[in-house]
């Protein structure tokens, strides 16, 4: 071997090794650690049946009924959340480029909302926005006619509500992909539509919608992890109450392991959070790699 | 119609919807400068005598978040100069060098990324647990490294991978020219990159929530567990809670104003790769 490449090797392997060997003990012995936990009986409560379980969890999961409400929870959550933050922000996006002066100040005012940490979003609009006779948005549900509302105590209004919130914070990395990627698209094409007398809205499903469809993907896979690792703001809003009509599975898994303080069965419900989140991830970025 | 009003109409149309969208911001300001008896008004006021004190009580008060936003700025800048060292190197050699088994290594370091937090707080509190290390400064960076070093890893690749590779060719002949090469000649032209990935790294830590209140609390306290002391069933200092959070939040919304197009870019090009996490 020609020794120049030999000592790039060397060089290379020098250079990323640290970094692997961090992440291996950081995050791969962690991973290893939970998946054997959730084999294992581990309850601090009841110390004392501690030990072996083989696949116990596992069968009490899938019996366990506030697991599988859980786990639709999670994909409502996940799928209405994804599709308002894509609708919305390409309304907007659409909107924003029509616009001719002044779009800056509409990206600078859209990161600010994504900039904050979820927690504080979360307690933003459970005290400001939502609280019954005080919240802003009591006030004009009340100025219109339709009245005050429970936002966050009523079960079917408590996860609106938290859906709601997740749109609003995340909505504008959407709506700022879709501006970048819109305002890159070629204008003679546009211009060939319009001498082809195609409408409006031809123009926008044949022309517009194929061109940005790698960044809609894109924003679908971001969106998705981030929905699928959703804790803060509903932990901050309604700690998943009232009941558990907001209990997604992360705080499912969060009150199993620390309220309750049963690791073992908490273990196993990260592993089934750790799956499902991986077996989508691998389908978007199939979809993604064959778009390309 | 005349394009003239047509434009005005779609801008007004914006500038309403904007304005909707950040009222929760805005409203945060105003609540932030009132007494805690103006607050309790309702229908709410929009004109009233603003007060600061919040604001003082937030910083030097009986309800001072100064020592979480110390704990933070610990916290996040150590994660950040930790997660820059590792990175850097680890990127170039993903993106510019001849690495064995690279594309299993992008590979393992993407599937780390997507690994979720839930799936991680387990665990730390076990081990963590074991070593003594819960409510500690270094528990709390280890941590902090499993989210922060993976996205900077892949957002850095894609910074590197832009760099022409003329640049480079000529100066490969041993080892210190190498370290040369990389310091000298890489480095300067990725420093962009670089300052997006300090920032995105910076936020993360300072944002996080889900380990700062498992895995810390009591000795170490990162700012975004304050924000509950405000809450409680008894009573919510609503005034407060708005001029402590908007204190915290301070930094974050400067990162947010000064990286503003980068931020849109670096969101892009680490999704192009596997996308961050908050």
């Amino acid at each position: 071997m020609n020794p120049s490449v030999k000592q790039e090797k060397s060089f290379a392997i020098m250079l990323a090794a640290p970094s692997v060997l961090v992440l291996i003990i950081t995050t791969t012995f962690p991973i290893l650690y939970l998946i054997w936990s959730s084999f294992q009986n581990i309850n601090l409560a009841m110390p004392m049946n501690d030990g072996f379980a083989g696949i116990e969890n596992y069968i009490e999961m899938f019996k366990d009924k506030q697991y599988w409400k859980s786990f639709r929870l999670t994909i409502i959550y996940t799928v209405s959340t994804v599709s308002l933050q894509l609708l919305i922000g390409l309304g907007l996006a659409l909107l924003i480029l029509r616009i001719p002066k002044a779009q800056w100040v509409f990206r600078l005012m859209a990161i600010l909302p994504i900039v904050l940490a979820p927690v504080v979003v979360g307690l933003f609009w459970r005290t400001l926005m939502l609280t019954p006779d005080f919240g802003i948005v009591d006030f004009f549900t009340q100025a219109i006619g339709l009245g005050s509302h429970a936002w966050l105590s009523e079960p079917k209004l408590a996860l609106f509500s938290v859906i709601l919130i997740h749109t609003w914070q995340w909505t504008p990395f959407a709506f700022l992909v879709l501006l970048a990627s819109l305002a890159s698209l070629p204008s003679d094409l546009y211009e060939a539509a319009k001498i082809d007398r195609a409408s409006a809205i031809k123009r926008f499903f044949y022309i517009t919608l194929p061109l940005i469809r790698p960044a809609i993907i894109i924003i679908v896979i971001m969106r998705s992890m981030i929905a699928l690792s959703a804790y803060a703001a509903i932990y901050a809003a309604t700690r998943g109450g009232p009941g558990t009509a907001t209990e997604i599975l992360n705080l499912y898994a969060y009150r199993t392991s620390f309220l309750e303080v049963n690791f073992g069965y908490g273990s196993t419900l990260a592993v089934f959070i750790l799956v499902v989140t991986v077996s989508v991830a691998t389908v978007l970025y199939l979809i993604r790699k064959k778009n390309n | 119609m005349n394009k003239k009003i047509r434009d005005s109409i779609l801008t007004l149309l914006a500038t309403f919807i904007l304005l909707i969208w950040i009222l929760p911001l805005i409203w945060s300001v105003f609540v932030s400068l009132k007494s805690e008896i103006e607050v309790m008004a309702y229908p709410p006021n929009i004109f009233f005598e603003p007060t600061l004190n919040n604001f003082r009580d937030a910083i030097s008060g009986s309800l001072s978040i100064v020592s979480e936003l110390a704990d933070s700025l610990i916290i996040a800048t150590i994660t950040t100069t930790l997660t820059l060292l590792l990175s850097i190197p680890a990127a170039y050699s993903l993106a510019r060098l001849n690495l064995v088994g690279k594309k299993k290594l992008g590979f393992y370091v993407l599937a780390t990324q997507m690994i979720p937090p839930m799936g991680l707080v387990i665990p730390y509190y076990l081990i963590l647990g074991k070593f003594g290390w819960l409510d500690t400064y270094h528990g709390m960076i280890i941590v902090y490294m499993t989210f922060s070093l993976p996205f900077a890893i892949w957002l850095m690749v894609s910074f590197m991978e832009d760099i022409p590779r003329e640049m480079e060719e000529a100066a490969f002949l041993d080892k210190a020219s190498r370290v040369k090469t990389l310091l000298y000649i890489i480095i300067p032209q990725v420093k962009g990159g670089i300052a997006v990935t300090t920032l995105f790294t910076f936020m993360n830590a300072w944002n996080e929530f889900l380990f700062a209140v498992q895995l810390s609390g009591n000795k170490v306290r990162p700012v975004t567990i304050a924000m509950y002391n405000f809450v409680s069933v008894e009573q919510t200092m609503w005034a407060k809670l708005c001029a402590a959070a908007l204190i915290a939040m301070i930094p974050v919304i400067i990162i947010g104003i000064i990286g503003n197009n980068h931020i849109v870019k670096g969101l892009t090009l680490g999704a192009v790769k596997g996308g961050g996490r908050k």
